[in-house]
């Protein structure tokens, strides 16, 4: 318990956020800065519920889930990678594929269990490989899961072929894919459990703990003692964790798998992660704050879908939204600091 | 300490690399000598053929990964040595290997082009070089196409125009609308099949109307996603169709349908490939018709092709074009032995 | 038990090998040096190919280390620039579009034009709004992706001189083709202007410390702007290269440039967090890497295979890394004191 008072120690005398033990004087700036994102989904909310037909209907708003559940996985588990200033984890675009394509193939080969537990020991190798790699050999996040990304696709299509695979019409997989929990879709509830999870493990326990302290000030927490090679490992580990679990969710929402399924999710997800508020520079961000821009960018294609922007036009939208998030996240912590 | 540790890593490298590159260069170099070896036909051994095939897809695609084995299988049969590439339809990176292929002088070049309009360069230097190209799956634009030898594969344009036959058959002269699912954004097989597709409803059937029209990524859960949202912005009650440019993207948008409760067999639905997504679907009613692309009789086929380029079946100055039958696949011969799925 | 350290202050080394010795140490290419000669070496006697045939050697590293040329400027002051990719599309996309409109001159002063006006909003976001480049340029490659489909209306565009286009190809200054030659002729120019001009050689000091780059007077702001110049000016220029050999403009090219040219500045020691590395790297890097792509190419290796082992060679690179190797050494060493000192109590 000492430690962790001493590392809280180092953490508040050097975050700039808290230089005064007091909250800082808010201005509306730094106001709508940080809760911008709250009032953005409101208003994207508010606006197409009042001027997109069929928006509010019952059947969209599942639809929503359904974009918003693999990517949103995968955002929230990529969130402690980002909070530990690792940038991002680029191999979870072969960790989703190779976990749905493990889902299908293998049971259909042998049976439901057996491919959860080769999926698992799949993510397991590549939060070890990629947290080694970063934590213990201090290497560049981007590289080395740059580099996990072509073996893992690479061993994937060896091994499996690179055909696309789909289940029984009415196996557990796809009827897993289109069941409700009254009227949400498994995929979300998925996608809530997951952020419960992950917002109690980063919030109430420990590991937590050392992952935010890490990324604020990784040498405080080396000084601290605590093995920060470990607190890297568990990051990447989460985010296989979680990568897998949405290749299985996009599995079943489709009931087929192949190599490029998840292709775009790197960077989709580190854009949905960055809208929510979590800071590249590590240290700041939440569980809660992702699922937020997730639900964001998710409702925000879903509208372009709506009202029939051309797919070029939709690209521009986003990598705007993107650039405005972050340009009032910060405006408003240059404001904050004054 | 240090210099060991810099010694250490770099040796281990050394030792991985040296393994592969040297354990393919092993089974490269009885062959690599025979390379343009073309004087030694008096004897009776099959003679060994050293061809390039460039490829925008492979393993990582559902199409290729059928294709690819049959063009192996046959240019095994025929003794060829194939060194295929996989460009994923980067046109660069394919005119960077057209070149790699040119520089390794090969007896021919089996080309797919990942960008049609980008090939030309590729097309020139091959034939400066004195190295015939045969054009495989996707084919040339009118003004290059005298620079290949022959084209074997779909006709693309020709399956959009196919599928649009069978929905103005089964619509007939009622008002119809429907929306349409394409293939990826900017790619030629995608746009091939658009432009098919939609100058064929313009001219038989104008009573169909395209409300909506989206890119999709071949995936079925794109499609499916995509799909159940236009059906939200068009109203699933002004809707009486669906296009789709692969049976995979089918497939999405007839579980899109389903997920609202609706029948898909009520709806006028075609699509291309009779895939073992597709197939089953024509059979049970939900898929009106798609149309057969066989991808083992395009890989083959390529390979062909080239062998006979090569032993000089085809003749110099005759480009042999060599279709795949687009047949239509509906109801009524879905369960037909020979249009059995195939990828 | 307290050791006796003794403090250096400066090199002490004399003569010239002294010095040499003290020179090489400080340099950040040890590394890339050393995986292009095992490189090398490998494929020499594997594929000798890709030597004799050199200029395509040449022609897939022009192509792979442009881009990566002009990232390195930006990546020396620790900022990054992933809209590089994009901007490599539109580039191409204007020019030819303008080229066809007008003439091919024009259309190459539009694409210049636009790398300019990019690479400005960059910098406006980075320098003056103060967003971290990594997530700006993040936006700015989908908007301006997008852009490019806009502007194509999602088909590739075609050049209408493609007599000029087949031309471009073909070489220039004997084997060279004209694409390698501008390669060339980049790399020298931004070399020397890191290396030997006041503003370039700043880049470095605002990359190492930025506070202490302020303080000493160095117009941070102004930097930056010049180094996303550099950068975005470089990529529309590998576009248009891209589009007029090819005879045509793709709005979706440059999707595999992008990782590949980070590949090739982190192999030649350039770090991410900005201060150390070099353009002379970069350039090791991208030569190391086109030579294996070529090799491998000719092999006729499975390609899942060629992916996992450039995945493979690039993560044993990249830890192999002395920095990395110390940090290696001084986790075991301490987890082992860690375990002498629990078993000693």
């Amino acid at each position: 318990m000492a430690k962790e008072t001493f590392t809280e120690a180092m953490i508040v005398a050097k975050d700039p956020q808290d230089s005064k033990t007091t909250k800082p004087k808010t201005s509306f700036i730094g106001f709508v800065a940080d809760k911008g994102i709250f009032f953005f989904t409101g208003i994207l909310v508010l606006t197409a519920v009042l001027f997109v037909d069929g928006f509010a209907s019952l059947q969209n708003v599942t639809d929503v889930f359904h974009r918003a559940a693999p990517i949103g996985i995968v955002a929230l588990g990529m969130t402690f990678v980002v909070i530990t200033g690792n940038y991002l984890d680029l191999s979870v675009v072969a960790q989703a594929a190779a976990a749905g394509v493990i889902l299908i193939a293998v049971s259909n080969a042998y049976n439901l269990i057996i491919a959860f537990l080769v999926a698992f020991v799949v993510a397991i190798i590549f939060g070890l490989a990629n947290g080694i790699a970063v934590g213990y050999f201090k290497a560049n996040a981007v590289i080395v899961t740059l580099a996990t990304t072509y073996i893992g696709l690479g061993l994937l299509r060896l091994l499996s072929g690179g055909s696309q695979v789909f289940g029984p019409a009415d196996g557990p997989i796809a009827t897993f894919g289109t069941s409700k929990l009254g009227p949400f879709p498994y995929s979300a509830v998925v996608l809530v459990a997951v952020t419960l999870v992950l917002t109690f493990v980063l919030t109430r326990t420990n590991f937590g703990f050392m992952i935010r302290s890490f990324g604020v000030n990784g040498s405080a927490t080396r000084l601290a003692g605590t093995n920060t090679g470990l607190i890297v490992i568990g990051a990447f580990m989460v985010t296989s964790m979680a990568a897998m679990f949405a290749g299985f969710v996009l599995a079943a929402f489709s009931n087929t798998a192949v190599s490029n399924m998840a292709s775009g999710f790197d960077f989709q997800a580190l854009a949905a992660i960055i809208v929510g508020g979590t800071s590249v520079f590590g240290g700041k961000g939440s569980v809660p704050r992702t699922l937020l821009g997730v639900v964001f960018v998710s409702i925000l294609s879903n509208v372009l879908v709506l009202v029939q922007v051309s797919y070029g036009f939709q690209q521009v939208a986003i990598g705007s939204l993107i650039v405005l998030a972050v340009t009032v996240d910060a405006l408003g912590r240059r404001v904050s600091k004054k | 300490m240090r210099k060991s540790r810099l010694v250490l890593a770099p040796a281990v490298m050394l030792a991985a690399a040296a393994l592969v590159l040297s354990g393919c260069a092993a089974a490269e170099e009885e062959t690599t000598t025979d390379a343009g070896s073309t004087t030694d036909s008096t004897e009776e051994v099959a003679e060994t053929y050293e061809v390039y095939a460039l490829l925008p897809q492979g393993s990582d695609q559902a199409y290729g990964t059928f294709y690819v084995p049959a063009m192996e299988a046959a240019a095994a049969e025929l003794g060829i040595n194939l060194t295929i590439t996989n460009s994923q339809y980067d046109g660069d990176k394919q005119a960077s290997e057209c070149e790699i292929a040119v520089a390794a002088k090969p007896d021919g070049i089996i080309l797919w082009p990942a960008v049609g309009d980008a090939v030309r360069p590729c097309l020139e230097a091959a034939e400066a070089a004195g190295i015939p190209v045969t054009i495989t799956n996707s084919d040339l634009f009118d003004a290059d196409k005298a620079l290949s030898r022959g084209y074997s594969g779909p006709d693309t344009y020709g399956q959009g125009v196919s599928s649009a036959e069978i929905m103005c058959e089964l619509v007939g002269d009622a008002e119809v609308n429907i929306i349409q699912l394409n293939g990826a954004a900017g790619n030629s097989t995608a746009i091939d099949r658009d432009n098919g597709f939609t100058d064929t409803i313009a001219a038989n059937c104008p009573n169909v109307t395209i409300l909506q029209e989206e890119s999709t990524d071949w995936t079925k859960a794109t499609a499916q996603q995509v799909a159940s949202e236009m059906i939200t912005a068009q109203g699933i009650d002004n809707i009486g169709g669906i296009y789709a440019a692969d049976d995979s993207i089918a497939a999405g948008a007839i579980a899109a349908l389903e997920s609202r409760g609706v029948v898909a067999a009520d709806y006028f639905i075609t699509s291309i490939g009779n895939t073992f997504l597709g197939n089953p679907l024509v059979i049970s009613g939900s898929l009106d018709g798609t149309v057969f692309q066989s991808s083992s009789w395009d890989g083959e086929n390529a390979t062909r092709l080239m062998y006979d380029v090569l032993t000089g079946v085809i003749a110099k100055g005759d480009r042999k074009v060599l279709f795949m039958p687009s047949v239509k696949v509906t109801a009524g011969n879905a369960a037909d032995a020979d249009v059995a799925p195939e990828w | 038990m307290t050791n006796q350290t003794v403090i250096k202050v400066g090199s002490t080394a004399t003569g010239f090998w002294g010095k040499l010795r003290t020179q090489l140490a400080r340099r950040t290419e040890g590394r890339a040096v050393v995986l292009f000669a095992i490189i090398a070496t490998v494929v020499t006697v594997s594929q000798p190919l890709v030597f004799t045939a050199y200029q395509v050697t040449l022609g897939r590293i022009a192509l792979i280390g442009l881009v990566a040329l002009g990232l390195t400027a930006v990546i020396l002051m620790g900022e990054l620039d992933l809209s590089v990719a994009s901007t490599l599309a539109v580039s191409g996309v204007i020019a030819v579009t303008v080229a066809n409109e007008t003439n091919m001159a024009i259309g190459v002063l539009a694409a210049l034009a636009a790398g300019v006006v990019i690479s400005l909003i960059n910098a406006f976001f980075v320098a003056i709004v103060g967003i971290n480049s990594f997530i700006a340029t993040l936006g700015m490659l989908f908007a301006l992706r997008g852009l490019a489909f806009v502007i194509s209306d999602e088909a590739p565009v075609k050049l209408q001189n493609t007599d000029l286009g087949i031309a471009f190809g073909q070489p220039l200054l004997g084997p060279l083709t004209p694409r390698i030659l501008i390669f060339f002729l980049i790399f020298i120019a931004i070399q020397i202007f890191v290396s030997k001009v006041k503003v370039g050689r700043e880049f470095l000091a605002v990359g190492g410390n930025r506070q202490a780059a302020y303080d000493a007077g160095i117009p941070v702001k102004r930097r930056i702007f010049t180094g996303f110049i550099i950068s975005g000016v470089v990529a529309a220029i590998a576009g248009i290269i891209n589009a007029v050999e090819r005879t045509s403009a793709d709005p979706t090219s440059g999707s595999t440039v992008l990782l590949a040219s980070f590949a090739a500045a982190i192999i030649g020691g350039n770090y991410l967090k900005g201060g150390k590395g070099s353009i002379i790297g970069t350039l090791i890097g991208a030569a190391s890497l086109g030579m294996l792509q070529v090799a491998l190419t000719i092999s006729g290796v499975q390609i899942p295979i060629q992916e996992i082992f450039i995945g493979g060679i690039l993560l044993i690179a990249v830890i192999t890394d002395p920095t990395s190797l110390r940090a290696v050494y001084g986790s075991i060493s301490t987890s082992f004191q860690g375990i002498k000192n629990s078993l000693a109590k």
